[in-house]
């Protein structure tokens, strides 16, 4: 890449600030025409602020924005696609109930004097279809089309804009190994083509076989570049913690004690004619590994009572347990702090104290009336120990960071004393002080005998926390793996469903 | 290729249908057995309705009436009482047009703004009114109380319960229909000594006027206030002016209810005989008051007479005899303490039977 | 929630004295009674349907519960001649069991809170209405009722539900009482109870609350069932209140006084806020407008758009408010 050459998007000092929390401090990033750009970090290091700021969905506090050389400043989404700027959302924005031509042209129908030019559209999108390498029928209805070609006609549509840059947002992550490499080759060809590529991930492999060139965030800042000879996998999550992996996560691993959770071919709602079985020990943590829609969440509600399950046995302690709510799982010793913190863990506008006392009012109560006092020493307590920053217990939850939200949620949980906790993506989102202390009381409980069963979608939180490793597909167990055996190559090759025999 | 969707077969008994047919048999079962009324032709035979213009007591004693007419005509009236002004009215006169009745009695809620409609019900079949009159429409012939005359009478017990003069307040549920102010205004001209106005051409005070009185006039009246048929706002309203004037004289209600209302107000704050009561209609408790001494009169309009002459009206006009005169007025009675007592009897007969 | 009491308060205030200065006669003992009388009779309505509200629930029903629960006190006492005790505790239970049903519909057949009351509304009404012919009919027997018999507790009953106390020259109205009590006891079970607590929590984030170990379905449940229960309690009032019940018309429309004083006292349609005694201010705010339109001579014509205007203003004052502490309280946080 000539360095001389005005980068086609370029940002500088970009800062950005919500409600308790500094998102993005002085960022800045350029791309080339044509160049692949993986961008990588951690939950929670801005690399989704950033995205959406460059894609003109939200405005940068202060900063510089400039495309082809020229300062832009975007107010909308609109005004971002004129510039060709183009973002391709992790959830798809297609409308299932209509053809891909009228998908690929929604707002946008050629038409003459309002009336929509039924030929000229279907016309044009096979066209930028051909683009992206898919050869269907245009009349093909979006909701036959598995993830993956949803994902090429989602390209397709933003290719129909004249888009010279594309971001695309974790874009493998619900994606299977075939699905993965039909995106790379569509990637590459778009990068002949002159198209320059933001491309998001978690998945540290991807990137040597994708990227022209990292650049790494850590904490909402940049943590530095990897041009395309220099990306290795230790090098990457080095940029990315800060420090060495040891360090990071402090593991002790513990001798199993007896078995606290067991499940004998349950079968969770979401996959009705998948049996599940596992055990997991006191002392233990234990990794669910996975692609987004593999059931990992869905398994962890179906443990703890939320969608309750439709077969099979659920043993706490040796007793069986058939929790059919939250409730009924809890009077059994468990706890989940759930994937979405926002709409399942907390209730935002309440306070810490109200938070925090919400699980134990019901132990603590003197026939029926709240124990104010009770409730006090609750909340005082999730405050010391898991050193909750929050100027006093009166504050609404909804005005503390990620990190602290998520505190919250386990010190709630840890007033119960539970035998099982559930961690659905814990540190998802979260900065990484506050991540260090999360897994450091995962540690800690587990010296005390509490089991552990967490869910992640980021790799080295597996491989760092975990004893072992459960890796699913498609609503299964497709494998299990020990901590000697636990690396990326083999929970990706599990998760993508490639490799039963091995 | 894409994958292509196996639609899936839908048995016959989905949620849905299952609801639908337990619906349709709950209407059926609901509906009441009907007895061959669906013919058309001569009178005898034939359906007439008889609709209300909402839901009081009056008019079960005006049902009394149509059940005693139909007796002696041998023909067949629904009565229909519409709980929620021209919409329901309209909504229930359209059913029974659509079922063919041969002829309908009505009291119209708005008789102005209706027009257009009561011509439609005119040209399908044969319309009067009774009670409240339209008279911009096409209906055969009105039958009803002279309401300017009635309310002069009105306005006449009012002086006798106050020869000295006084101030005067005017209670009434609603100003819209015209029989209401009809009343109020012979009410005000006979307080006012003002002229015999003629009922098909009364000119009207605005309906928010206060205070009004005039040269020679021992009499103020004060002000009218409406309660949209909310028995809670009507006695508030007494209540509120109790508070509001004190020197407040009489108080007269035009709608059956408005008179136990400021019976019930004035009783409350121990004005009994300080503020007189002049009523409308004949609800049991103005009756004893009247009885009592604590209300000076009321003017009946003989609610069964509506009824009976309605019915017979109908009947005649199907057999094809047309009335001579556009309008049929029936005596209104003026119930004081010495008749009291008789009426009250005659009232509960018709009572009971009304609710037959 | 202590600023937005003390808003409608404020409110309170002002129209109270505005009226007292324009007209002399508005602050005589009997006026206050009937401001009393009346504001309590709307009051208890309104604390009813704030417990749904708080649940972010919404109760169309409660006009007709209070006419039906009128009307069949009225048909068991006088036509019946039913032991008028016995047919008060009937009354109440019916409110209740109607309560339930909503709240398990609402609940455990998951239909809309605004369709199961709708309905409500529609099926209460036309019931009282079949009862009874649609005919009207008082709760205190006249001679000749088969309830006559029971004149005397009847009277008794009239006194207790509608009856005055006199403190001094004060004649303090009965409803008052209910309110109290029905008051103090629906603040100290908001505040004081872990259902209370339960219910807040719930209302801002059902989800939240039930993966917290809340059983969000029977609190659910118990917020209707409470809110129907209020509205039979106020049939009864009304009952013997006005002395005459009309099937079609007694409590027509009250829903929407009582939703609207729950607005006006804080309550958040979005649900997980609200306070009792906002509340009951709120009710004595609307009263205490129709009072004054009445004391001042405005036409009447014109009550329902000062309403209207005034509970609107109080709205967007209650969202401004709200934006402020929120940004303050963000900035605070950055601090």
């Amino acid at each position: 890449m000539a360095a001389a050459r005005t980068p086609l998007l370029e940002v500088r000092g970009l800062c950005k600030q919500f409600p308790g929390v500094r998102a993005l401090h002085q960022v800045s990033l350029n791309l080339h025409q044509g160049e692949v750009l993986a961008l990588i970090g951690e939950n929670g290091a801005g690399k989704s602020t950033l995205m959406k700021i460059l894609a003109g969905v939200q405005p940068a506090d202060s900063g510089e924005y400039h495309i082809d050389g020229e300062p832009v400043a975007f107010l909308n989404v609109r005004d971002a696609l004129a510039s060709g700027v183009a973002l391709i959302h992790q959830e798809l924005n297609l409308a299932a109930n209509l053809d891909l031509a009228a998908n690929i042209f929604l707002g946008r129908e050629p038409n003459r004097l309002g009336f929509v030019n039924d030929k000229a559209t279907h016309l044009k999108a096979a066209k930028y279809l051909k683009r992206v390498g898919l050869n269907l029928p245009t009349e093909t209805l979006v909701s036959d089309l598995p993830i993956g070609k949803q994902q090429l006609v989602e390209i397709a549509k933003a290719l129909s804009c004249d888009a010279r840059v594309l971001i695309m947002d974790e874009p493998t992550s619900s994606l299977s190994q075939r699905e993965t490499e039909t995106l790379f080759e569509v990637v590459h060809d778009l990068r002949e083509q002159g198209i320059s590529v933001i491309y998001i991930t978690h998945r540290l492999s991807e990137v040597k076989a994708l990227a022209d060139r990292v650049t790494v965030f850590r904490d909402g800042q940049n943590a530095g570049d990897l041009s395309q000879k220099e990306i290795d996998h230790d090098a990457m999550v080095r940029l990315m913690v800060g420090r060495e992996l040891s360090e990071f996560y402090d593991r002790k691993i513990h001798e199993p004690g007896k078995v606290i959770l067991e499940l004998d071919k349950v079968r969770s709602p979401a996959h009705p004619h998948t049996e599940i079985s596992l055990q997991i020990h006191a002392g233990e943590i234990v990794g669910i590994a996975g692609l987004v829609g593999a059931g990992r969440t869905e398994l962890l509600e179906t443990i703890f009572g939320v969608t309750p399950a439709l077969g099979g046995t659920i043993k706490v302690n040796g007793q069986a347990v058939h929790p059919k709510s939250p409730e009924e799982a809890i009077a059994a010793g468990m706890a989940l702090a759930p994937e979405d913190r926002k709409l399942h863990g907390l209730v935002l506008p309440l306070t810490v104290r109200e938070n925090a006392s919400l699980a134990s009012l019901k132990r603590d109560q003197k026939n029926g009336l709240l124990n104010f006092k009770a409730e006090k020493e609750v909340a005082n307590e999730a405050v010391d120990q898991l050193q909750i920053k929050t100027p006093h217990l009166e504050q609404v939850a909804r005005f503390l960071s990620g990190g602290n939200q998520q505190k919250i949620v386990l010190g709630k949980w840890l007033a119960l004393k539970p035998r099982l906790l559930m961690l659905d993506e814990p540190t998802r989102g979260i900065d990484v002080g506050a991540k260090r202390e999360i897994y450091k009381l995962m540690e800690k409980l587990t010296g005390e005998g509490v089991a552990i069963l967490f869910v992640s979608s980021e790799m080295e939180e597996v491989l760092g926390m975990a004893d072992r490793a459960l890796v699913m597909h498609e609503g299964r167990i497709a494998g299990e793996l020990n901590r000697s055996q636990l690396n990326e190559e083999a929970i990706m090759q599990l998760a993508t469903g490639t490799s039963l025999a091995a | 290729m894409p994958p292509v969707k196996a639609s899936a077969m839908k048995t016959p008994f989905t949620p849905l249908s299952t609801i639908c047919l337990l619906t349709a048999f709950l209407l059926i079962g609901c509906k009441p057995k009907q007895d061959g009324t669906d013919a058309s032709g001569g009178s005898q035979d034939a359906t007439i309705a008889y609709v209300t213009n909402g839901v009081d007591p009056f008019w079960d004693l005006c049902a009394a009436g149509v059940r005693i007419a139909e007796k002696e005509f041998g023909i067949k009236c629904e009565v229909h009482m519409p709980t929620k002004g021209v919409v329901d009215q309209k909504r229930i006169m359209e059913g029974l047009l659509a079922k063919g009745v041969a002829g309908i009695a009505v009291s119209p809620v708005d008789a102005e703004n209706q027009t257009t409609f009561l011509n439609e019900v005119a040209e399908n079949s044969k319309l009067i009114t009774q009670d409240a009159d339209a008279p911009a429409s096409k209906r055969i012939a009105y039958i009803g109380t002279n309401n300017y005359k009635a309310g002069r009478a009105l306005g006449k017990l009012v002086k006798d319960a106050l020869p000295d003069g006084g101030e005067v307040i005017i209670f009434v549920g609603r100003l819209e229909q015209l029989n209401a102010r009809q009343r109020r205004q012979g009410v005000i001209d006979e307080l006012l000594d003002k002229p015999n106005q003629k009922l098909s051409s009364v000119k009207f005070d605005a309906v928010d006027a206060k205070n009004l009185t005039a040269e020679g006039s021992k009499y103020t009246i004060l002000d009218t206030r409406t309660d949209n048929f909310d028995k809670a706002k009507a006695k508030s309203n007494a209540e509120d002016a109790i508070t509001k004037y004190e020197n407040l004289r009489c108080m007269v209600g035009l709608f059956a209810y408005n008179p136990p209302a400021c019976i019930d107000a004035i009783k409350e704050a121990d004005k009994v005989g300080a503020i007189k009561v002049c009523g409308f209609d004949e609800q049991d408790a103005l009756l004893q008051a009247i009885k009592d001494g604590n209300a000076q009169g009321t003017i009946s309009q003989q609610p069964w007479e509506y009824g009976y002459e309605s019915v017979k009206m109908l009947k005649n006009i199907l057999d094809g005899s047309m009335p001579e005169k556009k309008f049929l007025e029936v005596p209104f009675l003026v119930v004081t303490k010495d008749n009291v007592e008789e009426f009250w009897k005659k009232k509960k007969e018709m009572a009971e039977l009304g609710k037959q | 929630m202590k600023k937005n009491t003390l808003g409608i308060f404020g409110l309170l205030i002002v129209i109270f004295a505005v009226t007292a200065l324009l007209n002399d006669k508005f602050i005589s003992a009997y006026n206050m009674q009937n401001l009393i009388k009346w504001s309590s009779l709307y009051a208890v309505m309104s604390i009813g349907v704030a417990f749904v509200i708080i649940t972010g629930g919404i109760d169309l029903s409660i006009g007709s519960v209070v006419g039906l629960v009128a009307v069949v006190l009225a048909y068991m006492m006088k036509v019946k001649g039913i032991n008028p005790a016995a047919a008060i505790i009937t009354t109440i239970c019916m409110s209740g069991l109607i309560g339930l049903v909503h709240g398990l519909l609402i609940t455990k057949a998951k239909i809309q809170p605004f369709v199961v009351t709708l309905c409500g509304l529609l099926i209460y009404r036309s019931l009282g209405r079949w009862l009874t012919d649609n005919q009207s009919l008082g709760p205190v027997p006249l001679e000749g009722d088969k309830g006559y018999v029971n004149l005397e507790l009847i009277n008794q009953l009239d006194f207790i539900f509608s009856g005055k106390i006199a403190i001094g020259s004060f004649n303090l109205p009965t409803p008052f009482l209910f309110l109290l009590v029905i008051g103090i006891t629906a603040a100290l079970f908001l505040n004081r109870t872990i259902w209370g607590r339960y219910l807040f929590a719930l209302g801002n984030n059902e989800d939240g609350a039930r993966y917290s170990g809340i059983n969000t379905d029977n609190m659910k449940i118990i917020a209707y069932v409470i809110c129907s229960l209020m509205a039979g309690i106020a049939g009864l009032l009304f009952a013997f209140e006005l002395d005459s019940v009309q099937p079609a018309q007694t409590g027509e429309f009250y829903e929407l006084y009582a939703i609207a004083a729950a607005v006006l006292g804080g309550c958040s349609l979005r649900g997980g806020e609200g306070s009792i005694l906002g509340v009951i201010i709120a009710a004595a705010v609307i009263r205490l407008i129709y009072n004054s339109i009445n004391m001042l001579g405005i036409s009447t014509h014109l009550e329902f758009g000062i309403l209207g205007i005034v509970i609107l203003l109080g709205v967007i004052a209650d969202e401004f408010l709200k934006s402020y502490t929120a940004k303050r309280a963000a900035a605070r946080q950055q601090d």
